[in-house]
């Protein structure tokens, strides 16, 4: 059985994990840059608060697996609270989290160390408090961001396989199962590596596109 | 009139300015000189009101602002009809040359912005570069830049710190003579460099800070008769050193 053969005999079985895998990459996505975002300007404007809750948090959820946090929240904090949550849930949670403190982090630093000459240039020169935020730190800081965000994206998208070790019926959990009836892991695997390459194509793509419109090289010879 | 009364000012326990007092009047330049470390750029950014002094007094026109500046009290400096040319420049790094210009001046003015440019793209011998981000621009090219955003504002007051460091000869003579011509608009300029012979030729008043005070100010003829030995020793070291 070729590789193809899996993509057509078992598309239905595929599909149905990777909508999984984009509906849980739509929540973290969506709540991590959403979110994030907001922590990471709350963060920066106030430091002594929000930004050290942020870091620390951003610290702890970088040097703790994130498999560690998923089996956490699934297993042991379910027991204690004697509930029961859906895996889909869970990882949902427990990704978004990660995400959101990661982009709050990096956007906290950004915007911490946002060049003031830059608004300073633009108050002597008159401009208005929405003309500085528009025109001068959202366009920079923006180009400073993009590459960064979107590889945290990326590696989001990839963090999803850890669902499947709650029982989350993500791409990587079908592909299992597939794999424990027909037994042919190079060619499942094979296959899987082309689903991923179809969600990550266009990201790259919109990335290298984003890149090319909006960020430069920005230091002066 | 831009007037500075009696600043002070000190980072930490250090004294930068000692009871500075200096007036720029409109329609003239005035030229500040001194030894490096002296406390000339922080002079220029409380005089552009970016910095507040520990006391003294500025007053711009009919407007005046007394430090040490009243916790809560609102603060509403007349930018830009007092503005600054920084030494380095600052010219926003995602925008061509071009755009600078045009960003601040957009919203203030109507009528015919483009000309204005035009005629100072001319002036300024910019045509080969305006469109270029400042990345891809010389120093010389980005100073000239930046003294162009800020003539395009028609300031009343333009505060310049060494935008001529990195130009060629002819650039030095072309914009110097072109800020001489601001006198018939009207604006005072207040400009630090090392240009003494520019002192000496264009300034109406020469400001020689030493040690953080204000040594001796007066007509050019300051820069050939020195009446304090700390300006004789300023001068006679740039002669030795030329």
């Amino acid at each position: 059985m070729s590789v193809l053969d899996i993509l057509i005999n078992y598309h239905m079985a595929f599909l149905q994990g990777l909508r999984v895998t984009l509906e849980l990459c739509a929540v973290i996505w969506t709540s991590g840059i959403v979110l994030g975002v907001l922590l990471g300007v709350t963060s920066a404007h106030f430091p002594n608060s929000w930004g050290h809750f942020t870091h620390a948090m951003s610290f702890a959820f970088s040097a703790i697996p994130t498999l560690v946090v998923l089996f956490w929240l699934h297993y042991p904090a379910q027991a204690v609270f004697n509930v029961v949550i859906d895996p889909f849930y869970t990882a949902s949670l427990t990704l978004s989290l990660v995400n959101i403190f990661a982009v709050g982090e990096i956007v906290r630093q950004a915007v911490s160390d946002f060049p003031k000459q830059y608004i300073i240039a633009g108050q002597v020169c008159g401009l208005s408090r929405q003309d500085l935020v528009t025109k001068i730190q959202l366009p920079i800081l923006f180009r400073q961001l993009l590459p960064g965000l979107m590889v945290l994206q990326v590696g989001m998208l990839h963090a999803t396989l850890f669902a499947s070790l709650i029982s989350v019926e993500e791409i990587f959990r079908v592909s299992q199962r597939i794999n424990s009836t027909i037994y042919r892991p190079v060619e499942i695997y094979t296959a899987l590596a082309f689903f991923f390459l179809l969600v990550c194509l266009p990201i790259n793509l919109t990335a290298a596109y984003l890149k090319k419109r909006y960020t430069r090289d920005m230091s002066e010879r | 009139m831009l007037e500075a009364r009696n600043l002070n000012f000190s980072y930490g326990d250090k004294p930068i300015l000692k009871n500075v007092s200096l007036q720029v009047p409109p329609g003239g330049i005035t030229v500040l000189i001194g030894p490096s470390g002296t406390g000339k750029t922080t002079l220029l950014r409380c005089l552009a009101l970016l910095e507040p002094p520990q006391s003294g007094s500025i007053s711009i026109d009919h407007e005046t602002f007394t430090y040490p500046w009243p916790a809560g009290k609102a603060f509403t400096p007349p930018w830009p009809k007092l503005t600054t040319v920084f030494q380095q420049l600052f010219l926003w790094p995602h925008m061509t040359l071009r755009e600078n210009i045009l960003l601040p001046v957009r919203r203030r003015k109507g009528g015919d912005i483009h000309g204005e440019l035009n005629a100072l793209i001319e002036a300024f011998d910019m045509k080969d570069f305006i469109d270029s981000y400042p990345n891809e621009a010389s120093l010389g090219q980005r100073q000239r830049v930046a003294l162009a955003r800020a003539l395009m504002l028609e300031p009343r007051y333009l505060l310049l710190d060494e935008i001529t460091s990195a130009l060629d000869v002819e650039q030095i003579a072309k914009i110097l003579t072109y800020l001489k011509g601001l006198r018939g608009k009207n604006i005072g300029i207040f400009i630090i460099t090392h240009l003494l012979g520019f002192a000496k030729h264009a300034a109406d008043q020469v400001v020689f800070m030493a040690n953080g005070e204000v040594a001796e100010s007066g007509s050019p003829d300051i820069l050939k008769n020195p009446q304090t030995e700390r300006l004789y020793q300023f001068l006679s070291v740039i002669a030795a050193a030329s």
